[in-house]
This record gives C-alpha cells, sequence and structure tokens, in this order.
C-alpha cells in the first residue's frame, strides 16, 4: 500500500473522530448551562481551553461571547480544529483515496461537510443547536459503523483504527485535564454541584451510561478518573484506545519503532496510579501522557509515511 | 408535480433528421438493418415510458458515482456524467471495416514515431517535410534515439471518427497523448444494461467490458522484467484532473495502484521505485496520464510537481515501460494528421481503409488562400490543442470572429489547419420527453503493445443542443452507449 495513501486514510480517521468529538464536547456544555446557576457555569472559553485554540482564538478580532466562541468552534475556517476545518480536511484526505474506501463513504462526507459548511456563516442559534451538532456526532458514527462493517480489515483499515483511536486518546486526556484543573478545587460554591459537573465530564466522552453500568457507585472523581484512565473495556478510555492502536500496529509490517513507542505509553499508564493523583502532579502526568502520544505520531509517521525514510 | 407528457406511442415517422446521415433511421419510418431492434423496441415504449427509464438512469448514474470534474471558478465540481438511453448502433460488417482501418493507422503512427526519433527515412524519402518536425513542439529531443519496448510508442490511442452526410466515415484526428473516455464507455454499458435489460436479449451485442483486462495485458507486455506479475500503477496529476474519475476507475479495475508523481522515486540504478508502507517497491510499468511538459522535471518542465525527477532517464535505460512513451505525441498533432495518409502509404505500402477528413494546411499558401477565401465554410484548428477549445467553426461564428482568426492564421499559418465543416451524422436521442435527431461522433480505443486490440465500438459523444456540433462534455455534450451488433449471429 502506498504511503501516501496510509497517510492519508489515517488523517481522515483522525479528523473524523475530531468532529464527532468536538460536536459532543459543544453538545454536553450546551446542555450543562441550560443546568447551572449562572455563577457556577462553566464559560465556553472553557471549551477553546480544551481544544488548545486558545492563541488562535486570542488573534481573532471578536469578544469572547458565547456566541463568538460557538461560531469559532463551529463554522469558523481561522480556526483549523473548528468543525467545519476537520470536515473540510476529512474531506480533501477522502478524495484522494476514494478509491479504497467504500464509496458511500464520499457522499456522507460530502454531504455533511456541504451542510456544515452552508450554516457556518450564519452560526448555530441555540433553537437548533442540539439538533445540528447531534446530527453531527451521529453521522459521524454512521460512517464509523460503515467503515468497520464494510472494509477489509487490512493495512488501510488499520490506519484508520489507529488514526481513530489515537484522536480518541488525544481528545480523553485533553478533557480530563481541563476537567480535573477546573473540578478539583472543590470549592463551596461547586460542591452542591459536582455531581452535575463530574457527570457532564462523562457525557462529554460519551461515557456516563457505560460508567452507570460498570461502576455502580455515585459519581465521583477518583472513579471517573480510573475510568477514564485505566479501563480497558470502554472505547474511549486511554487504556483500551491504547490497546487498540497496539493490536493494529501489531498487523502491520515494519513496526518495530512503532511498537517500541506505544508500550512506552502503555508502561507509564499501568505504572501511574493517576486516580490518586491530584491537581498539579495529574496535570504533570497528562502533559507526559500527551507528549507520548504525540511520540506514537511521530514513530507512525517516520515509518510508514515520510518519503524519505522508504528504503 | 409531475409533468405532462404525451402518453401515445412513438411515431418514428415523425422523426426527421433532414439531410443529414442519421445511424439508426435510414428514411421515416424504416430503421437500419443492425438498429431494426432497438427501434421496434422503443416502437412499444410511450415517450413517459422512455422517460422513466432515462430518470433512471440518471438516478443510476448518479448513485455509482460516475462523474467528470469541471474547474470554476477556483472551485472543483463533479459533474453527473451525462448519458443518453438510446444506444448508437453499427453494425458488425462496417464495425470490422473500421476496426482493421483503426488498427492500420495506429501501427503506421507508431513506424513513423520510432522513425521520427531514429533514423528520420521518411523526411530523407521527402515523403514528410523536415521543417514540420522541426518546428513541432511535440516533438521531443530528449527522446531521440529511445529504444521503447516492440517499437511502439503510442501504446493506447482514441481516434475520433466522424460521418458525413454521405455516409463516408472520417478520421478527424487521433489522439495519441493521454486521450481519456474509455471508462465513461464501459460505464454507460453498465447503466444501459440496467435500465434496459429487455433490449439485450433481443440482439448479439459485442461485449465492451473486457477492456480493463485488455489494457492490463498490454501493459504488462511493456515490463523491462520477466516476471509473472510485474508491477503495474496508473499515474495521476491528481484530484483537479478533469479525467480523475477514469484514472481511479481503471487504477481499480486493473488492480494497480494509483500513484502520483510524488509517490514515485527513481533510484541511482535508474530504477522506478514507488513509497509503500513495507519501503520502496519496484515498479514496471506506468500508464501515465500526466502529459509529456510535467512528467520528469529533470528533463522537462522545471517547475513540475506532478512528475517524477530522473522518470525519463530510467526510461531511456529500458528500466521502466511508460505507456504512452514521451514524445508520442509528435503524431498528435493537426497538421501531422494531413500526412497520415502518406505515412500509411510509405510504412505499410497499402491504402488507407478510413480516409482522413480532406484538410487544408495553413502553411502552404495555395491552401492557405483557399482557407481565407472560405472561412465562412471551414472548421479552423489549431495544431497542438484538444477538447475543443481554440478553434473556429466558421459556419457559425461571427465576422468579427472569422476576422480574428485570418489575423491569427496569417501570424502563425504552421499553427492552424483547416476543413470543410462536415453534415455530422445523427441519431435518435431524448431531449425533453421528445425523440429528436442530435449530432454524434464516436472515439474508438486501439491498443498496441505486443499486439493490438480495439474496443468494439467505442464512447459515442452526442452534442445535446439542437444543431450543435460540439460533442465535448465541458461544453455541454453527453453521450450514448455505443453497440456494435451482429445480425447475423442467432
Amino acid at each position: 500500500m502506498l504511503s501516501r495513501v496510509a497517510e492519508r486514510l489515517y488523517w481522515m480517521a483522525r479528523y473524523i473522530e475530531r468532529t464527532e468529538n468536538t460536536a459532543r464536547l459543544m453538545l454536553v456544555q450546551h446542555h450543562l448551562v441550560l443546568d447551572l446557576p449562572a455563577n457556577i457555569r462553566p464559560g465556553w472559553d472553557l471549551m477553546v481551553e480544551v481544544l488548545g485554540a486558545n492563541k488562535v482564538f486570542a488573534a481573532l478580532p471578536g469578544k469572547p461571547t458565547e456566541k463568538n466562541i460557538i461560531g469559532f468552534l463551529f463554522g469558523s475556517r481561522d480556526n483549523p480544529t473548528s468543525i467545519l476545518s476537520s470536515l473540510a480536511e476529512a474531506r480533501e484526505n477522502i478524495r484522494t483515496t476514494r478509491e479504497v474506501l467504500p464509496t458511500e463513504t464520499w457522499e456522507r462526507i460530502n454531504s455533511m461537510y456541504l451542510s456544515v459548511a452552508q450554516r457556518g456563516a450564519r452560526g448555530l442559534p441555540g433553537s437548533i443547536r442540539h439538533k445540528v451538532l447531534n446530527d453531527i456526532v451521529q453521522r459521524c458514527q454512521q460512517i464509523t459503523g460503515m467503515l468497520a462493517g464494510s472494509m477489509n480489515n487490512d493495512a488501510a483499515y488499520q490506519f484508520i483504527r489507529i488514526g481513530r483511536n489515537l484522536e480518541r486518546a488525544d481528545m480523553s486526556t485533553r478533557i480530563i485535564d481541563t476537567a480535573s484543573a477546573r473540578l478539583m478545587g472543590d470549592s463551596e460554591e461547586i460542591l452542591p454541584y459536582r455531581n452535575v459537573l463530574w457527570v457532564s465530564v462523562l457525557k462529554s466522552l460519551s461515557a456516563y451510561q457505560m460508567y452507570r453500568l460498570s461502576v455502580r457507585r455515585n459519581v465521583n472523581p477518583e472513579d471517573v478518573l480510573h475510568f477514564m484512565l485505566d479501563s480497558r473495556i470502554f472505547p474511549r478510555a486511554l487504556a483500551h484506545t491504547l490497546d487498540e492502536i497496539d493490536t493494529s500496529i501489531g498487523l502491520l509490517p515494519r513496526n518495530k519503532e512503532p511498537l517500541a513507542a506505544i508500550a512506552g505509553v502503555k508502561h507509564a499508564l499501568a505504572r501511574a496510579d493517576p486516580a490518586t493523583l491530584r491537581n498539579g502532579a495529574l496535570h504533570a502526568f497528562i502533559d507526559d501522557m500527551q507528549l507520548m502520544l504525540d511520540g506514537i505520531h511521530n514513530a507512525i509517521n517516520k515509518t510508514w509515511f515520510d518519503p524519505d525514510n522508504g528504503k | 408535480m409531475t409533468r405532462a407528457v404525451r402518453t401515445q406511442a412513438i411515431d418514428w415517422k415523425q422523426y426527421d433528421p433532414g439531410k443529414f446521415y442519421d445511424e439508426l433511421i435510414s428514411s421515416p419510418g424504416h430503421a437500419r438493418a443492425a438498429a431494426r431492434g432497438v427501434v421496434s423496441y422503443l416502437q412499444t415504449l410511450t415517450e413517459k415510458h422512455l422517460q422513466n427509464r432515462q430518470q433512471a438512469a440518471d438516478l443510476a448514474i448518479k448513485e455509482m458515482g460516475i462523474s467528470f470534474t469541471v474547474y470554476s471558478e477556483g472551485e472543483n465540481i463533479d459533474r453527473t456524467w451525462p448519458m443518453d438511453i438510446i444506444p448508437r448502433v453499427i453494425s458488425i460488417a462496417e464495425w470490422r471495416r473500421l476496426e482493421a482501418g483503426l488498427v492500420q493507422r495506429l501501427t503506421a503512427l507508431n513506424l513513423f514515431i520510432d522513425d521520427v526519433y531514429h533514423k528520420q527515412r521518411i523526411i530523407k524519402d521527402k515523403v514528410f517535410p523536415a521543417e514540420i518536425i522541426n518546428s513541432s513542439k511535440d516533438f521531443l529531443k530528449q527522446c531521440v534515439g529511445a529504444r521503447p519496448k516492440h517499437g511502439v510508442w503510442a501504446h493506447i490511442c482514441g481516434s475520433d471518427l466522424v460521418r458525413d452526410g454521405d455516409g463516408t466515415v472520417y478520421v478527424l484526428e487521433d489522439n495519441l497523448r493521454v486521450p481519456s473516455g474509455v471508462s465513461y464507455m464501459l460505464e454507460n454499458r453498465a447503466v444501459t444494461k440496467r435500465v434496459l435489460p429487455q433490449l439485450f436479449r433481443k440482439h448479439s451485442i459485442l461485449p465492451v467490458d473486457d477492456y480493463p483486462s485488455q489494457l492490463f495485458d498490454m501493459l504488462t507486455s511493456l515490463s523491462p522484467r520477466q516476471s509473472r506479475s510485474p508491477e503495474v500503477v496508473v499515474m495521476t496529476p491528481g484530484i483537479f484532473n478533469s479525467a480523475y474519475f477514469e484514472h481511479s476507475y481503471l487504477a481499480q479495475r486493473m488492480g494497480a495502484e494509483l500513484v502520483k508523481g510524488s509517490d514515485l522515486v527513481v533510484g541511482d540504478d535508474d530504477c522506478v521505485y514507488m513509497k509503500t508502507i513495507k519501503g520502496l517497491e519496484r515498479v514496471d510499468v506506468i500508464y501515465r496520464r500526466v502529459n509529456d511538459d510535467f512528467l520528469d522535471p529533470e528533463a522537462f518542465r522545471p517547475d513540475s510537481c506532478l512528475g517524477t525527477p530522473g522518470l525519463l532517464r530510467a526510461w531511456r535505460a529500458g528500466k521502466v515501460g511508460l505507456a504512452n512513451a514521451p514524445g508520442a505525441g509528435v503524431a498528435d498533432d493537426k497538421v501531422v494528421y494531413t500526412y497520415v495518409p502518406a505515412i500509411i502509404k510509405y510504412y505499410l505500402g497499402e491504402e488507407p481503409i478510413i480516409p482522413n477528413v480532406p484538410s487544408f494546411l495553413c502553411v502552404d499558401e495555395q491552401q492557405r488562400k483557399h482557407v481565407l477565401a472560405n472561412l465562412d465554410k471551414m472548421v479552423v484548428k489549431p495544431a497542438n490543442e484538444s477538447g475543443g477549445y481554440g478553434m473556429l467553426v466558421g459556419t457559425v461564428a461571427s465576422k468579427a470572429e472569422r476576422a480574428k482568426f485570418a489575423e491569427l492564421i496569417e501570424k502563425n499559418p504552421r499553427n492552424y489547419m483547416a476543413q470543410p465543416a462536415l453534415n455530422l451524422s445523427t441519431a435518435p436521442t431524448l431531449c425533453n420527453g421528445r425523440i429528436e435527431p442530435r449530432h454524434l461522433d464516436l472515439r474508438p480505443f486501439i491498443l498496441q503493445g505486443k499486439s493490438h486490440y480495439v474496443t468494439a465500438g467505442g464512447l459515442t459523444r452526442v452534442a445535446l443542443r439542437k444543431g450543435s456540433l460540439v460533442v465535448n462534455s465541458s461544453q455541454g455534450g453527453g453521450s450514448k452507449d455505443t453497440w456494435v451488433v451482429d445480425t447475423e449471429a442467432k
């Protein structure tokens, strides 16, 4: 399989996953704002922080109002991680790999891109916000399901699986990082709403229901962190995404370096007991994890995508 | 709301192609022998039925993702391929003759190209003027002395055939660079089978489906290595190319990798490799859909980022097969075209089976005078353009346009040739629910490697606007499935 095609598929999967995750994150925030009193409500600026887009946003002229931030996260072409930009990237990657993907993939992505691009300039007023964001989540899931259900499990599919899971790992660690920094304070104002807030963290990772099924205790920070980081059965938990990446890498040729990189991250995760970590220590740990995830990407890039490393 | 349509059966007596030769109907109410089945079947349908079938075909085309790309206003638009459901029919007897003529033509053209890049016997024997080669921008010095396998340079040729009012079929032009359209020929057949399956039972129609495997076999015959499974790839300029659909389609049908220039490298050993997840893998044959200019920045345009540096070097060293060979375009020149009958006689000692359209070379003073005096009856073409661009159709052009062209011709006569405007033949075509005659041409595809192959029929392009002669899909043309019907088979 061509390196270029492998790289395109990997990025396509990352961008589809990123679209879904961003939409879900916004959806949860949208509902959370409705549930909480004004002084407790996490502002929409938190979303910008979670998605690591502070600098980009600050450089733009608009003030950090709800309307501006939502526009920025949803339909802005200035924001390289907005839903519109992610879809545009996913679409470009599919355009050039259509011959290895089920035909419907292109149609689905294309129609989703067109509807977001059309809506993009007009913003996302509250009355339709739920429907539009929910639609995006569902359409992304449809594509993911279609690829899982109809593609040969060959090298092409492994690159898609790696991309999807690396992106999931990235988003899970981002959300945990921001949530714990804001919610671990146990300040008096937060305390009565702690439950609602941690539930929303779980929801933003699509994890609430599965957490309930698997943990069977009240929602508390330790259990949430443990579930989101260490669960090997929940698809968006860090440990599970690492297992998936590990399996896929194992099926590809010349995999020594990426295998070593993934083994390093798994080892670091197993050795730490992140659920017991607090504030600064937890943040430092997540930072390390993110760097190691970058390391996996670099190893993959160098081994399979980098043209000059071909020999 | 559905639009109101007439519901009575089609009356072929109402169908009148006028002074034009019609491919299906010989005189009002009478079908040509090979088309009798089609015409009588259509007679059993009402125009409403036909419209329903056409809608089913349009839907199938959309679902199958058959498209072509139009680049406009900075955006790429994938347009759905326009196909008319009424097939164009050719009798097998006529086709056998045309087929032989096409093979004869390509064989002679390949001998010509090979000669031009070696001893130039045809020039020394004063059959072909040296200045045409010397002034041709498609004659590539870099290719002089090269020895492609089997002595063949143009492996894939798409020749455009047209029929004049008296029924004579002419070759209008030979496309020897990177001719496109064959995927649409295949898809048109697939769509017709879906929407008019009953028709196939009444006829013995030659199949077209084996083109991808014929193409693949031809390409493997160019492999420099004696391997049982040589690595064949299709090289595309990328998604912005108007024929990207076809590149991707053919790669898929042949099970070949679809590569871009940047996916390939030429090693110090002059071999071509592609960059794969397993490392570098040797490539034996490249079906390149990138023009000569852009093929190799080391040999041709240095600013090209569509090609692969060193490709020409690898090809000259005999380490890779290139189809078509660089430099083959020298015979795909509207001025060289006028010499093809002489070329056939010179190399094969035969009379051309399919005639050229009578042509006037503007570089010749006598002929130029004739062209300039009769511009309103002529079609003037630049020597090196394709897709119907940069030409003048004198019969419909304004006085100002003709004056502009007269000036262009005077300024650069070598760049122009002219032909009398032909009365292109017509075929019944469904237009807004009615069957009307529309003008068409035919592009068969001819392969030459170790041996020859000609598609059964080819791609019929039809001008959908009433009276129009422009069949190019980028300019509002449509297409038809093309049937070679074996009337003797039972």
